[in-house]
């Protein structure tokens, strides 16, 4: 996957300075709830949807496989966020229902738990 | 040298290019083929789609056979796959009728905000009853669709009709490359079996219908892989994702669910059985043995002890069969299931030839282990034949010994069919692998034959022959399987899909009415209102598809259209405005016009846009609880068309 640079990218997104990512990923939760509530453009969803993706499906991907190729851990961390999403989402319904101001809660808490694994994770690779 | 692995490496990358453009046609041409009415895609699906798709599964097979990047590969086998899958959603107006339509009925009322207070919005009698509805399937799938469309701002309408297609296509070709390579098989190995999934019927209809079983299947793939990878690590990680996965897969589907959990119960015991057997093998083997009962029990097992979670369910175990069915059709039913009826040969030919490959060479591959018990990969391969062995178990069971399933058992052939794609690619790769040793042991003749030396005829048939199979014999008979098995996956006989006109009817109905409304109609008129604004929903209520209140309404209403039943089906909903939809091509044409000249008869308003609904072939009919007498509504007009 050198075509993409995707190893670069990944090394840049795991190492999450200064939580940049991580907040990256709180302001795209932001974009998604103002577009959501206001202007409904899908191409403002769609752009901002995949770089939540792309950040949060790297974090799993690195933290759960890393011996694997860099194409695999990015699938296979897009495959764990969609789980993810779709278990936090699940819970969601269940309790109460999905509407804007719980799907947003729905981001905020697997964004935060994909930073929290990838934190552990390096931390863990550090020691 | 370096010149000819460069002209090598330039015809790859063109390969490539035109295997995309190939791709690219092929969506063209599924979107050419796209209709507002009918029955099957083989009614609509255009005359070039096939051949089409014929020659890019051959170039695609091709450009797997050579030293390009497993990751490039895999990835058009993902475009490949999304377009194999892509045929309901694209061709028919709103995906395959009922199954996935009723489902998205369902995930509409999350979507809009009708579900409040918990799944699901109807009262549940007991606590069981309360678990049975969060654990359903829906709940899951509805959270997950429900998520992505929101994220995407994108209708759930769309995003439920491509979810299963795009996520289908895109991870099981990755969950059978990586099975494949747990059990030994190298990357070009794996990626013809991530290929090979597109030859298997069932994982082909699988994959194209947005349904919780369809989920739950992915996640079973996966489960399963891990558990693979499980037997021979002790890596926490791999623990934590088996059992993620199948903690996942039984959110989804209870079916999948069962299945994960009873395999997963059968690697702990397998890997336990492979440590222990040094010490006391008699003991491990007994406990082994046990498991394996077990594990084929469990699934029947389960589904009669849902009733205790469902009180509607009611599977039993029977032998009816045996004193109802001739002996004959029992043999076939075990060995050939639902295929005994009304399937040609060349269908049954398709679905069973993949399966059956893949046992004889599992049992080849087993045979060939017997005298190595520390065989590398020797306990994946068996763990996956045991797998295989329990399917086929389960499967007979459900077939021949119970009744009144909550789903068809032929939807364990998915199961068989996606374990059976690594075996199928492994034998397929060691006879190509054979070839080619044959072909290197007579490399001095075949340079012969390129630098023209005089060599017999016989020889250079004999290697014009092996390279002719290789490289053009196998990616076409390859190509052709997935091309035909099409044929075998999306139903040749179906009823009439939903049709543009209905939706158009549901829309302007949903779009032109500010009260509470109610629509009558018979079971297609709810699917269709189903995928615009679900079923039982407060605000524009349409009845679940086999509600007899529902049903007899419509039938009344056929029978005798006056506004008393439609002033009945406002009291019972609570809501201020009832419509009653006719559809010509559901009744039929003189029944149509009769309820049509019945309903003029009596007054009933009608409720069409300027020029009707398709032409006049349906009507839609309004009663307003407000406004008992007839009177003109400046968005709609009273026709009185010649018909009537």
């Amino acid at each position: 996957m050198d075509l993409f640079q995707l190893d670069k990218l990944e090394k840049l997104i795991v190492h999450d300075y200064k939580l940049l990512f991580t907040l990256s990923s709180y302001v795209l939760i932001l974009a998604i709830y103002m577009n959501l509530s206001t202007f409904q453009f899908s191409v403002l969803g769609i752009v901002a949807s995949l770089l939540y993706f792309l950040i949060n499906g790297i974090f799993l991907g690195h933290a759960f496989f890393e011996k694997e190729e860099a194409f695999f851990r990015l699938m296979l961390g897009f495959l764990l966020l969609i789980m993810l999403l779709g278990f936090v989402g699940w819970f969601a319904v269940i309790i109460y229902n999905l509407d804007v101001v719980r799907f947003t809660l729905v981001l905020f808490v697997v964004a935060t738990i994909c930073s929290l694994i990838n934190r552990k994770v390096k931390h863990k690779n550090a020691t | 040298m370096p010149l000819s692995k460069q002209a090598l490496t330039k015809f790859l990358h063109i390969s490539e290019i035109l295997y995309l453009f190939l791709v690219l046609l092929l969506f063209y041409l599924l979107f050419l083929s796209r209709t507002g009415e009918a029955r099957t895609v083989w009614e609509v699906l255009h005359p070039a789609f096939i051949p089409t798709l014929f020659i890019a599964s051959s170039l695609l097979l091709t450009i797997l056979f050579t030293s390009e990047k497993t990751a490039h590969k895999l990835l058009l086998i993902i475009a490949h796959s999304v377009l194999v899958h892509s045929l309901f959603s694209i061709i028919f107006p709103a995906g395959d009728l009922s199954g996935q339509q009723m489902v998205l009925g369902r995930i509409r009322l999350v979507y809009d905000n009708a579900v409040l207070h918990g799944w699901f919005p109807w009262t549940v009698e007991t606590v069981p009853s309360l678990f049975y509805e969060w654990f359903k399937g829906q709940s899951f799938q509805a959270a997950l669709s429900v998520v992505l469309s929101r994220m995407l701002s994108i209708d759930i309408f769309w995003v439920h009709l491509f979810l299963i297609p795009v996520l289908w296509g895109f991870f099981t070709p990755i969950a059978a490359f990586l099975v494949t390579k747990t059990l030994g098989g190298n990357d070009k190995a794996a990626v013809l079996s991530s290929l090979l999934l597109l030859v298997f019927p069932y994982l082909t209809y699988f994959g194209a219908i947005s349904v919780p079983n369809s989920l739950g299947f992915i996640f079973l793939f996966y489960s399963v892989c891990f558990m693979l990878k499980n037997l021979d690590s002790n890596d926490y990680k791999n623990t934590l994702l088996m059992w993620s996965f199948s903690v996942l897969s039984f959110l989804s589907h209870s079916l999948t669910g069962i299945m994960s959990f009873s395999l997963l119960f059968l690697a702990m015991v397998y890997k336990s059985y492979r440590s222990e057997k040094g010490t006391s093998p008699a003991t491990a083997k007994i406990s082994l043995a046990i498991s394996f009962l077990f594990c084929a029990s469990l699934l029947p097992l389960s589904l009669v002890y849902l009733r205790f979670f469902a009180p509607v369910l009611y599977t039993f175990f029977t032998l009816d069969r045996f004193y109802t069915l001739p002996a004959e059709e029992i043999v076939g039913l075990f060995f050939l299931g639902e295929l005994i009826y009304g399937f040609d040969l060349k269908t049954i030919l398709l679905i069973m030839i993949g399966p059956l490959l893949a046992l004889l060479y599992a049992i080849y591959l087993l045979y060939k282990f017997r005298r190595n018990p520390t065989a590398k990969y020797r306990a994946q391969i068996s763990f996956l034949f045991v797998t295989y062995l329990i399917i086929l178990i389960d499967y007979r069971i459900l077939k021949l010994f119970m009744a009144d399933l909550p789903f068809n058992e032929e939807r364990l052939w998915v199961i068989d069919e996606f374990l059976a794609s690594p075996f199928v690619a492994l034998a397929i790769y060691s006879a190509t692998s054979s070839l080619k040793k044959l072909l290197k042991t007579t490399s001095q003749q075949t340079m012969s034959i390129i630098s023209r030396s005089s060599l017999s005829w016989r020889r250079v048939l004999r290697i014009g022959g092996l390279l002719f199979t290789l490289n053009i014999l196998t990616p076409m008979i390859l190509g052709g399987w997935i091309s035909y098995s099409l044929h075998a996956a999306y139903p040749q006989v179906a009823p009439l899909q939903t049709i543009w006109y209905e939706l158009e009817a549901v829309k302007y109905i949903e779009e032109n009415t500010k009260e509470k409304y109610v629509v009558i109609g018979d079971v297609w008129t709810i699917y269709a209102g189903e995928v615009i604004v679900g079923v039982n929903n407060p605000r524009a209520y349409y009845f679940l598809e086999f509600d007899k209140t529902g049903h007899d309404l419509f039938v009344n209403m056929s029978r005798d259209p006056s506004s008393q039943w439609l002033l009945s089906a406002l009291n019972r909903t609570n809501t201020s405005v009832a419509y009653f939809i006719i559809t010509e091509p559901r009744l039929g044409t003189q029944e149509f016009d009769n309820i049509l000249s019945k309903a003029m008869r009596a007054h009933l308003q009608t409720y069409v846009p300027p020029g009707g609904f398709g032409n006049g072939k349906l009507y839609v009919f309004r009663y307003d609880k407000a406004k008992t007498s007839r009177q003109e509504n400046p968005l709609t007009e009273t026709n009185t068309y010649a018909r009537a």
